[in-house]
């Protein structure tokens, strides 16, 4: 074993790093390393843990135990900016650029030294940010305003400046999500000389064929733990989806006693071209709970959002109980019948500053107050009958909704949407960030709903409560409804369709 | 050149404006009036380019025209005194910086929204000059008029100098990190402290410069009459506003340049000759800077919708 | 916010921003009614104290105040309208040109009145919500034109006057004991109260105050609602230009110069945040009694009196008690946005 000269010190260490927010144990122990001239590859279901990390290793966070080691040095305080200093960056999926300046101007007030009277010269920053597009084979005129590129663009924009900035560490978060495979090429080749030049690349994908083409190593995160690094080499795509799902369905989720009911909607090549969504055919039964699976960014909410008349569709037909409809705002797809519990619960969901019966009673104004006048006593009752039915837990029906825990918050927003008695009901990530107790309560819910003859469409990238939940199984991929699998399915088939994988290739 | 499209069309349009006076009006382009028209604009001027800077910065200062009355009056008053101008203007310019540094401290410190702060402030500092000053005028001593010159000389004088501070507040903003930083922070003030800017110190440090131009402007403006009134700058805040409005910057910060609202106030200010030269009833005037307002804003709002639509 | 629900509800009250707005009012009218009260050599009552003073008040108070009223709404919407003053000039100079020039009858003048006040709210409404313009800078252009209008009309020169009585008992008569335009100032005030409190439409107005987009995920129209509220404040506008006119028995385009200042900072004084969202109309009439009982009770003192600085000393006082009710109002928001600092470390 000793032969040979010994490898050189990684440039970034993690040991058993963890992190706690409130109760939820984000990271529960996580070992990491990076080495210099590597693409080393992040894998992880959604909350495995893999943004955490990212935040731990920029310094957004201060892990609660555990060691981080750059460049040999074991580091305690770890703050944004000494990242940035000990040449870490981040390309976020959301590039953090400044909309209204131009390129040139973004990578020059990123790079350039400060000092507030220094002058700045213009055909200086030019000639940069022309040498630093072309390092990262960018076609872009630095005299653009960045609000007018395009998203891909704009990243590419963050990793010249992570180029300019001499960075030994780039953590890139699903870099590909909105690119064309044109796009993604260009990207790869940056990435391949970023890599040849020393640079540690730490790279986060969903997409397997990526890591099989780009990564040297993979590490894969689940539930907060790392389960394994390996050469990429050395492990095959059924391996890797193995490592990643490799639970139990570690929870009893209530039985289904859906037997089949009539058809509630029905969608034929449903697009929205600038939701996103391409081509969609799905069809809901009174009673059934259809799982909507996939990862972020895959097209599940935007299509929710098509539904509910955020973003209208432009193509295809919509027909709910048969007939068809074409809900231009949300005001009409509630009026139709359509309930849609959103994601984003505190900025969407719930309006934190109000009290929890004004809340509630938010989308059915006009069936409960048809002649405008509120009828405060018939609001509350309605509200102490919601928090007694979905057993809130909350200081009474006037506390804001700000003060509620999450699992509270998304009961009161479900209430909403059940006070408006739905057809079907649309649920994005119902239990996202929602403690256990809540969570079972929430699927104990849905479930009554269900059997109450209600049509349920679940969004969840919990694979096993879509698991456990779902009498059928819709996995989308870019913006496309790519399979339908039945509720019994096993979680490598979703798994694997969600990546993208044939299941002949997979090891179902 | 889309970049620049709106500093461009309110440039054409400020030339058609001229185009058509000289073709129906030449009168108007007899030197002396236009010298005068354009020395009492220039203390608007010198106003215009501290707003241009507190709109790039998404933020607002209706307290101007009250912190120019006030800085008028305190200057007329060094200046009955007996002290010389040179005296005057540094005091002139420390006023205004004070008051602009409460608002700033207001806003950037106590984060209270700019808008409300300086409404409060506005109405403070014109209440009270009231109470001060009861209304009466200040009488100046002799030398203090066109600093003792000729009016031409003084005229000129006046017009030299506002025109170098618009240079130099264009070139500052253009070309100096500082300037840029402005502009930073009104696009994005989140982005800019990740870029290491201080956006709160930003903030605070363009109020007091935008106070001390105000104490400038009132001494621009004190040495072109005999005596000073204590109403001299009410309503000049919205005739800046709508300068900078007009010129390109926009209101939600981090847009524009102060060439474009130089042009913005030339073209308002046109208004109002413009009618008389004519032949338009001059009481139109307000209404048709109105007017110019609300197509610079709607110009803009169909642009930006047009903007998103291609983007789809 | 838990620890404050727990409260009782005597204790609420007392937290209660109205309640300490009104506490204040009762303590500075107190002490403007001791100071402010003297008898004069004949054994009479004078100054502050005296019926005739108070009744005064109300009639001063009714156009700022209905200014106030109805940038109460606009306000809550996290909107802004400062073009409220200008269109109360318009509206007058629209009322006496049509009664003047145009030889309508008063009711039928008034009426149109009222509709020119709907559309200039209209003017406002449209550029904001069809074309998702700032309202600040719409209602900065429409506060130009509609003064510039107004001026036009008249060539800057012409007042209209010469109403008959019938009208301008409007702004200068009792009837039933108070000034008629203390009456029609109630009623609004009763209308604007349930529109804010007690009907749907003022429930959507705090909820796209407080979150535009959550607004819009729950359904409700933003658009349609963002728009009455201007439009609302261009009819309340009108009204209050009709009760101007009656008062001064005059019609001129520089009436009610200045007064959106003083109606915004009414409103912000009784609580409403210039955020949006919160707030009450109840606070805004507190508001607008607190600066009207301040500026007509410091005439009274004789101090002031010697001083002859009533306004000058109002509008200082006016303008401090705005920037302390928007630090108190502010505080909160700078803890929650502390705290957040603090989590996201």
């Amino acid at each position: 074993m000793l032969s040979g000269p010994p490898p050189p010190p990684p440039l970034l260490t993690l040991r058993r790093a963890a992190k706690n927010f409130g109760g939820v144990r984000a990271l529960r122990g996580v070992d990491f390393d990076l080495q210099a001239g590597e693409v080393h590859a992040l894998l992880g279901e959604n909350g495995a843990g893999k943004s955490t990390l990212i935040k731990i290793i920029t310094g957004a966070h201060q892990p609660d135990a555990g060691e981080i080691i750059v460049a040999g040095r074991s580091l305690t305080g770890l703050t944004p900016s000494l990242a940035q200093q000990l040449g870490i960056a981040c390309i976020y999926q959301q590039p953090a650029l400044f909309p209204d300046l131009t390129v040139a101007e973004n990578i020059g007030l990123r790079l350039e030294p400060a000092g507030s009277m220094r002058r700045i010269n213009w055909s200086q920053r030019r000639q940069r940010a022309l040498e630093l597009l072309a390092r990262v084979g960018a076609n872009l005129s630095p005299e653009a305003e960045v609000r007018t590129l395009s998203m891909p663009e704009q990243q590419l924009v963050e990793i010249a400046c992570a180029v300019g900035a001499g960075a030994r560490i780039v953590v890139m978060d699903e870099p590909t999500a909105s690119l064309t495979s044109r796009e993604q090429d260009r990207l790869f080749t940056v990435v391949r000389e970023l890599r040849s030049s020393g640079v540690g690349i730490i790279y986060i994908s969903h997409r397997l064929d990526e890591i099989f083409t780009l990564a040297d190593r993979v590490t894969v995160l689940r539930d907060g733990e790392s389960v394994g690094t390996q050469p990429v080499s050395a492990i095959t795509h059924a391996g890797l989806i193995k490592l990643m799902v490799g639970r139990e369905v570690d929870q009893l989720y209530p039985p289904t006693e859906f037997t089949g009911g009539e058809i509630v909607l029905e969608l034929r090549n449903v697009g929205c071209a600038a939701a996103g969504v391409y081509n969609v055919s799905l069809a809901v039964r009174a009673g059934e709970v259809f799982g909507l699976a996939g990862l972020v960014g895959a097209g599940r909410s935007e299509l929710a959002r098509v539904l509910f008349g955020l973003t209208p569709a432009d193509r295809g037909e919509i027909l709910l109980c048969g007939k068809p409809i074409t809900p231009r705002s949300p005001a009409e797809a509630v009026a139709l019948g359509l309930a849609y519990v959103p994601e984003d619960r505190r900025r969407h969901g719930v309006v934190l500053e109000l009290p929890i019966d004004q809340n509630i009673t938010m989308a059915i104004h006009a069936r409960l107050f048809p002649t405008a006048w509120l009828k405060l006593g018939t609001e509350r009752k309605l509200a102490l009958d919601f928090i007694r039915d979905l057993a809130v837990k909350c200081a009474g029906p006037q506390a804001p909704g700000g003060s509620l825990s999450g699992g509270n918050q998304q009961k009161v927003s479900l209430a909403r949407w059940l006070a408006t008695q739905p057809k079907i009901l649309i649920l994005d990530e119902p239990t996202q960030g929602v403690d256990v107790g809540a969570k079972s309560e929430i699927h104990r819910i849905i479930r009554q709903l269900a059997k109450a003859g209600l049509a349920v469409i679940m969004i969840s990238s919990d694979l096993p409560e879509i698991l456990g939940m779902s009498d059928r199984i819709g996995v989308m991929r870019g913006g496309k409804l790519t399979t339908i699998l039945p509720g019994q399915s096993d979680a490598h088939a979703v798994m694997a369709a969600a990546l993208g994988q044939e299941l002949a290739k997979g090891a179902a | 050149m889309n970049r620049y499209f709106r500093e461009i069309s309110v440039t054409v349009a400020l030339g058609l404006v001229l185009l058509v006076m000289a073709g129906f009006a030449p009168g108007f382009y007899q030197a002396q009036p236009l010298l005068s028209l354009i020395t009492r604009e220039a203390p608007t001027l010198v106003v215009m380019c501290g707003m241009a800077l507190i709109i790039i910065s998404r933020q607002i200062d209706i307290s101007v025209g009250s912190q120019f009355s006030v800085c008028s009056i305190g200057a007329g008053l060094l200046a009955a005194r007996g002290w010389p101008l040179v005296a005057v203007l540094p005091a002139a310019m420390m006023m205004g910086a004070a008051f602009g540094a409460f608002n700033g401290w207001l806003i950037a410190g106590l984060r209270l929204p700019s808008i409300v702060v300086t409404l409060a402030t506005m109405v403070m500092l014109r209440q009270g000059l009231n109470l001060l000053q009861q209304g009466a005028f200040v009488n100046l001593p002799d030398g203090v008029q066109w600093f003792g010159l000729s009016q031409t000389v003084g005229q000129w004088t006046l017009v030299a100098a506002a025109l170098s501070l618009l240079l130099a507040c264009g070139l500052f903003m253009r070309h100096v990190a500082a300037g840029r930083w402005v502009y930073a922070v009104g696009t994005d003030a989140e982005a800019a402290r990740l870029a290491g800017i201080r956006p709160h110190w930003v903030t605070f440090l363009v109020f007091v410069f935008v106070g001390a131009l105000t104490g400038l402007a009132a001494t621009m403006n004190l040495v072109q009459s005999p005596q000073i009134q204590p109403l001299v700058g009410s309503g000049l805040e919205l005739k800046v506003i709508a300068a900078v409005v007009v010129g390109g910057v926009a209101i939600s910060g981090g847009r524009g340049n102060v060439w474009g609202a130089f042009a913005g106030l030339l073209l308002l200010a046109c208004v109002s000759p413009a009618l008389t030269h004519l032949h338009v009833e001059a009481y139109w005037e307000k209404a048709i800077q109105g007017m110019i307002i609300l197509l610079a804003v709607v110009a803009d709002g169909l642009r930006q919708r047009g903007l998103k639509g291609g983007h789809g | 916010m838990i620890a404050a629900n727990n409260q009782p509800s005597w204790r609420r009250f007392l937290l209660r921003y109205e309640t300490l707005l009104l506490a204040v009012l009762v303590i500075e009218w107190l002490i403007f009614y001791h100071y402010g009260t003297s008898t004069n050599r004949r054994g009479h009552l004078v100054g502050f104290g005296t019926l005739d003073r108070q009744f005064d008040i109300l009639r001063h108070s009714c156009e700022i105040g209905l200014l106030a009223l109805a940038l109460t709404p606009v306000i809550l919407t996290a909107g802004i309208d400062l073009s409220v003053g200008s269109l109360l000039g318009l509206c007058a100079i629209v009322f006496g040109k049509l009664w003047h020039d145009g030889g309508l009858s008063i009711p039928l003048a008034a009426a149109l009145t009222l509709v020119v006040g709907a559309m200039g709210g209209g003017l406002n409404a449209g550029l904001i919500t069809a074309l998702r313009l700032p309202p600040l800078i719409v209602t900065l252009g429409t506060y130009s034109l509609f003064r510039g209008l107004a001026e036009a009309i008249t060539q800057g020169a012409v007042t209209y006057t010469d109403f008959p009585s019938g009208f301008l008992f409007l702004g200068q008569e009792r009837w039933n004991g108070l000034p008629m335009q203390a009456w029609l100032f109630l009623l609004m005030a009763v209308l604007v109260w349930i529109l804010v409190h007690r009907t749907t439409w003022g429930r959507s107005f705090r909820v796209i105050g407080f979150s535009p987009e959550g607004a819009r995920y729950a359904g409700l129209p933003v658009e349609r609602r963002v728009s009455i509220v201007y439009i609302l404040a261009g009819i309340i506008a009108a009204l209050a230009a009709l009760i101007y006119t009656a008062r001064l028995g005059q019609a001129k385009a520089d009436a009610g110069t200045g007064y959106e200042l003083f109606a915004i900072t009414a409103v912000v004084l009784g609580g409403t945040s210039i955020f949006g969202g919160r707030g009450s109309v109840t606070g805004t009439l507190l508001g607008v009694a607190a600066i009207a009982v301040l500026k007509n009770g410091l005439a009274c003192l004789p101090v002031v009196i010697r001083l002859n600085a009533a306004e000058e000393i109002s509008g200082l006082l006016t303008g401090a008690l705005l920037l302390v009710a928007l630090t108190g109002n502010a505080v909160p928001t700078f803890l929650n946005y502390l705290r957040a600092r603090r989590q996201a470390r």
